[in-house]
């Protein structure tokens, strides 16, 4: 049991699978973590897929404010990622609306309103190596002997 | 044809390969010196000159507290900074840092300067003297000013005379708007206006 949940924490360590949504953002935070994939930082080197698919997804990166249109999607949307999962807001817009939160404005932050936020990545936008590093630190934690504490 | 597949294997069987190909490859990740982060305090004294606060674009960046030995001190709010920089350059006293900006204002010999336009719609005045009696700094000239604005000297920055409000003094204005909050008619206007100038050699 305890070798096989070693292997299993082993492999799930180098293998993390990412999604991102952008509930409403200026494109800031999408390029950065775009940025990421690219060759300078290489999120792969590290076992991180973006895949952008909920389904196969355990890291889901919340970038944006929060703008109307989310209303229903965005919960939807978190319930269809399996467990174990965990939800990181990239930006200041998911933390605090950023420049966007004024009065008569129509987004409705802080995002850890609607879904459960494990880590944020303050920053407008974060730079590569915070978004990084955010999702190296969190993974072991979230990914770690998944089925004993579940018991 | 044999010899080349045992090339090829013998290449991948290369200790410094698997490494390569299990372990990370880049550098490890630090931030730049001239990265500008969040700003933090570079120690010297603040003066509650509230050109930070003034000059910062996001809401809730940045707040100017009272300290408990009765000094200030600017907190920047992360979640809300958008670390633009406008703040270190605003402020005259240099108390934050981020990045390389004050060594680029210094060989660059720029600044940031603020000045302060006062205007008192005279149609909608009706010279009730709150903005006179609410001005900060006509506090410290006299702090004996009585309700209706009315005073002997010409000291003051702002005063009622012949039932009208008139500036005598525009360029004491430290642009705190509270003249503008206080008027029932809205009828006094200030306006900050921030301008990017080369400073003179003296200054620095
Ligand atoms: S945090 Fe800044 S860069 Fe990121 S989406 Fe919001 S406004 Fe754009
Ligand atoms: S760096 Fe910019 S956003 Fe941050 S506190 Fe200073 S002025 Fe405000
Ligand atoms: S903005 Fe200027 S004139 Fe108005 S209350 Fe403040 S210091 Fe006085
Ligand atoms: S500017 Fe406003 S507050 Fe000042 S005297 Fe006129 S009406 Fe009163």
């Amino acid at each position: 049991m305890s070798i096989l949940q070693s292997f299993k924490n082993l492999v799930r360590s180098r293998s993390i699978h990412v999604a991102y949504v952008d509930v409403g953002s200026c494109n800031g935070c999408d390029i950065e973590v775009l940025a990421c994939l690219a060759p300078r930082y290489d999120i792969e080197q590290y076992g991180i897929y973006v895949h952008n698919n909920p389904r196969e997804a355990d890291i889901l990166l919340v970038i944006g404010a929060y703008t109307p249109g989310w209303e229903d999607k965005l919960q939807g949307l978190w319930e269809k990622i399996p467990d174990p999962k965990v939800a990181i807001a990239i930006g200041n817009c998911p933390i605090s609306g950023c420049v966007f939160n004024r009065p008569h404005s129509y987004v409705n932050p802080p995002v850890s309103k609607h879904i459960p936020i494990a880590a944020q990545v303050p920053g407008c936008p974060p730079r590569p190596t915070e978004i990084l590093q955010a999702v190296l630190s969190l993974a072991p934690e979230v990914f770690k002997d998944y089925e004993r504490r579940k018991k | 044809m044999f010899g080349s597949i045992v090339s090829y294997i013998r290449e991948f069987a290369r200790r410094e390969w698997i490494h390569k190909f299990l372990f990370a490859k880049t550098a490890p990740l630090t931030t730049p010196v001239y990265s500008r982060g969040f700003p933090e305090l570079t120690g010297k004294t603040c003066t509650h000159a509230l050109f930070c606060m003034m000059a910062c674009p996001a809401p809730g960046a940045i707040e100017v507290i009272h300290l408990d030995d009765g000094g200030w001190e600017p907190r920047i709010h992360t979640g809300h900074c958008i670390r633009c920089g406008l703040c270190v350059e605003a402020c005259p006293n240099g108390v934050l840092y981020s990045g390389r900006i004050l060594e680029s204002m210094f060989y660059d010999n720029t600044m940031l300067s603020f000045s302060f336009r006062i205007d008192v719609d005279t149609n909608r005045c009706m010279g009730c003297g709150n903005c006179a009696v609410a001005c900060p700094v006509n506090k410290t000239i006299d702090a004996q000013m009585s309700h209706g604005g009315r005073a002997s000297t010409d000291e003051l920055l702002l005063k009622v005379s012949e039932g009208k409000c008139v500036v005598l003094h525009p360029e004491k204005c430290t642009g705190c708007k509270t003249c503008e909050q206080q008027c029932p008619n809205e009828a006094i206007r200030v306006a900050r206006l921030l301008e990017a100038v080369h400073a003179p050699e003296e200054e620095l």
